[in-house]
């Protein structure tokens, strides 16, 4: 039977509607999910497996995926209303999205993200029907080494973020860097920069820093400000202008492609694409000023390539059985725990489950669309409250957010911390971009620099005598070089995210 | 003498005062919900097992079982929060020998806890460890794995599931029990990143445990070479066991079982265990591990508590190797 049958058959398997009952509550859940902070993704869905166990294995199975992919668009909401992101794959929303939400067009940045991630997920998934299988095989080719190149490479895209200054650019990831050290080291297992607490013993948390960096200060920021004009402007314009529209268009389809791609490689996360889609966005960009200020393509193209990257990091999962993120491992278990192994295997034994949860993202990505539309312009009305209220409410959301990550009041300093540190960033004008970029960047970075020392004996000559190692790094040189020789851009003032 | 009978007097005084105190309070245990923490983030495999024993033994309990993730630190965050509580009984948490171990014997660690602040009250889990490759790997037998390892040492490279876990060992039992084989230690972060590079060939064999891998071994795209425990797992009875191969003593599990603060009354651990016992025994449980190919193993009393010892001294011998090992 080819593809399109079996694909067939899989929408109409998704569409019963008992399945299309399960993929509504999981697109309800995970929205939840994502609109609350602390509860990422992969606790939400572990936490939510003991309810799929009466379920039929299809079923449960739609649910949790619709619980996954939605958990990736809900993030988005609070990092445009409020500059918090709900969950880590929305940092990079908060740089342009909440200058929207204050521009009065938070009803457009939420709708272009709903119909941006849509796309991404849509087309992601088609992908995943035609392409799939050797495109995961050539994925695999990427070791420790080509990561290691990979991640050098995203290094030095950083100089995309930087500002108005190099230097203060690259001061800002190396503060990031230092911050991702904290903890005990991945190789030999020593503590580092620990002060013998064992909560500083994991790092310190990527979610109460950057809500920290971003939610806080941005309240100590408003707070401190004389009065603020509550935003007044018309927020029924929910679809972006023909203008608008214009921008988007290519941001969607370059977002959508750098997910895809990024999805394929297991161990990339659900952070790195969107700051990859990003940059990319603003290199090309004509009036790359606007980036931090409020422009569409900021939004537009992070969001695409979340949703794109976690359909397709499916792939990975459904053709070689390898997660390759902490809430595909939760699924994966979830799979296993009723009885289906996933990998090559279930395609040729299971073919109707498979291709029915296939059949449901697509579904679910209709739903979150119809879901989350309407839904825009009810969140867009918070933005009418006056800010007293609405600082309190975040702060009460970040310190629950902070929290419930791991049930840990420490978390809860580090995250208030971070908001002090970040408002006096913000006040000397330092790039917060950076920063978050060394924050994510850095413990992959070392872990794929020493697992592949580790492989190589400790001989360099991994990085180079390996084929797509040496192009990566040839690029980041190319990239590095290229970017210093450049002249500064007329613009004197920069983004401040 | 008689100060010591005096002392003696009013200690066992008191002791009685405490028992009559709390018995009442014993009788009705549990009067609130039970918490049951894992030392690993929500999703892992002791957590979904936790969350399934818990969702069938609170029925029997009469009071939820709640199970709360402190994850952190390769355990020690949610180790040192178990050993803090009050040894009432209402807070209970997965121990996982020998990463419980390690982490008390490493010294860089600085655990403020050690083997004796846990009361072992059941064991659940018992999963061997084993060795394997790439189904085309040249290496088709233990043996010709070790001729490897002796005739190229550090070479090999083989892949681990992270600093001092019990696969981690089970590497240093195989090359003491194996005299001059030298592997190229690869500490990678657990199952999936070993089957990824090894199906890459960044890795030419790793150390794992029967769980993580019996269904690739099923569906043939990897081969286990043998299985590091007294006898044969029921996942994979065609592989043999080290034993059987001339290497008794490389002999190396991954256990999950249940314990609590030091101190806990006995009335209480035996209605615990009385409870988790019976669950564990449940059909449902036993399906839903096997699936996964989680071996349960119950375990308790001086069974459970033998075995926490003998695992302890075990981890301390190759943990101090591990510590002074050229290449760690």
């Amino acid at each position: 039977m080819d593809t399109f049958q079996h694909l067939l058959s899989g929408l109409t398997a998704a569409t019963s509607l008992q399945n299309l009952g399960f993929a509504l509550i999981g697109c309800f859940l995970g929205t939840l999910i994502g609109v609350l902070p602390g509860l990422g993704p992969a606790a939400g869905t572990a936490i939510l497996i003991p309810l799929t166990f009466t379920l039929d294995p299809i079923g449960a199975l739609i649910m949790l995926s619709a619980i996954y992919y939605g958990a990736m668009y809900g993030g988005t909401i609070t990092s445009v209303l409020i500059n918090v992101p709900g969950e880590a794959a929305s940092v990079v929303t908060c740089f342009d999205g909440y200058q929207m939400a204050r521009q009065g067009r938070g009803g457009t940045a939420l709708g272009i993200a709903a119909i941006g991630s849509f796309v991404g997920g849509i087309a992601a998934t088609v992908a995943l029907i035609v392409v799939a299988p050797p495109l995961a095989r050539i994925a695999l080719s990427f070791g420790p080494p080509e990561f290691f190149a990979l991640m050098v490479l995203g290094l030095c895209l950083i100089t995309g973020l930087a500002g108005q200054s190099l230097l203060t650019g690259l001061l800002m990831t190396v503060l990031g860097l230092l911050i991702a050290m904290v903890g005990i080291d991945p190789v030999r297992g020593a503590p580092r920069f620990t002060f013998g607490i064992p909560s500083l013993y994991d790092g310190v948390g990527f979610i109460p820093v950057v809500m920290g960096l971003f939610g806080v200060a941005e309240i100590l920021l408003t707070v401190e400000a004389p009065y603020r004009e509550v935003v007044k402007t018309k927020l029924t314009s929910l679809l972006p202008s023909r203008e608008e529209w214009r921008r988007s268009f290519g941001a969607i389809a370059r977002g959508t492609g750098v997910g895809f791609f990024l999805g394929l490689i297991p161990g990339v996360g659900a952070i790195i694409p969107t700051f990859v889609a990003y940059v990319f966005e603003k290199r090309l960009s004509k009036t790359p000023e606007q980036f931090g200020r409020g422009a569409i393509e900021g939004v537009a193209a992070p969001e695409t390539a979340n949703n794109a990257y976690a359909n397709a990091a499916m792939i990975p999962l459904l053709t070689l059985g390898i997660p390759s993120s902490p809430t595909i491992a939760v699924l994966m278990g979830a799979f296993i725990i009723n009885g289906l192994t996933p990998g090559p295997f279930l395609f040729k034994e299971r073919p109707d489950l498979v291709w029915a949860v296939i059949a449901s993202f697509m579904v679910g990505n209709v739903i979150l669309l119809i879901l989350n539309l309407p839904f825009v312009g009810l969140w867009a009305r918070l933005l009418r409250l006056p800010y007293q209220y609405v600082c309190v409410g975040t702060l009460l959301f970040c310190v629950i957010g902070a929290y419930s990550l791991q049930q840990s009041v420490f978390d809860v300093g580090v995250m208030i911390v971070c908001g002090v540190i970040g408002y006096g960033l913000r006040k000397i004008d330092l790039p917060l971009a950076p920063l978050v970029l060394g924050l994510i960047l850095g413990p992959f970075i070392e872990k794929s620099l020493r697992t592949s020392l580790e492989m190589s004996g400790g001989d360099l000559s991994i990085f180079y005598t390996r084929p797509i190692s040496l192009v990566l790094l040839l690029a980041a040189a190319v990239v590095l070089v290229g970017s210093l020789l450049r002249p500064p851009p007329p613009e004197v003032r920069e983004s401040k995210a | 003498m008689i100060s010591h009978i005096v002392t003696a007097a009013i200690g066992v005084a008191l002791a009685l005062a405490a028992t009559t105190g709390s018995t009442g309070a014993q009788q009705d245990f549990p009067t609130k919900p039970v918490q049951l923490m894992v030392a690993y983030p929500a999703g892992g495999s002791t957590d979904i097992a936790a969350r399934i024993v818990a969702a069938i033994a609170e029925k029997s309990l009469g009071q939820p079982i709640v199970v709360v993730n402190k994850g952190g630190a390769g355990g020690q965050v949610g180790w040192t929060e178990l050993v803090r509580q009050r040894p009432d009984g209402y807070y209970i948490g997965f121990i996982n020998l020998p990463a419980t171990n390690t982490v008390i014997l490493d010294p860089d660690r600085k655990a403020i806890f050690t083997e004796k602040d846990f009361m072992p009250i059941i064991n659940q889990v018992l999963d061997p460890g084993v060795i394997w490759v790439r189904a085309d790997s040249p290496y088709k037998t233990v043996h010709d794995l070790i001729d490897a390892a002796k005739k190229s040492p550090n070479t090999i490279r083989a892949a681990t599931t992270g600093i001092l876990s019990d696969d981690h060992l089970a590497v240093l039992m195989t090359e003491e029990a194996a005299p001059g084989a030298v592997f190229r230690l690869v500490h990678l972060e657990g199952g999936a990143a070993q089957f990824k590079e090894i199906m890459a060939g960044n890795i030419d064999v790793a150390f794992d445990n029967v769980g993580t891998i019996t269904p690739r071994v099923k569906s043939g795209e990897i081969r286990a070479l043998a299985v590091m425990d007294d006898v044969r797992s029921k996942f994979l009875p065609d592989v043999p066991t080290m034993k059987e191969l001339g290497y008794p003593t490389v002999v190396s599990n991954s256990t999950r079982g249940i314990a609590g603060p030091k101190g806990m009354p006995e009335p209480i651990v035996s209605k615990l265990r009385e409870v988790l016992k019976k669950a564990m025994e449940d059909p449902e449980h036993v399906s839903k591990l096997e699936n996964q190919g989680l071996a349960i193993k119950i375990m308790v009393g001086e069974e459970y508590a033998k075995y926490f010892a003998d695992t302890h001294a075990k981890a301390k011998k190759y943990t101090e190797w591990a510590k002074s090992r050229p290449q760690r």
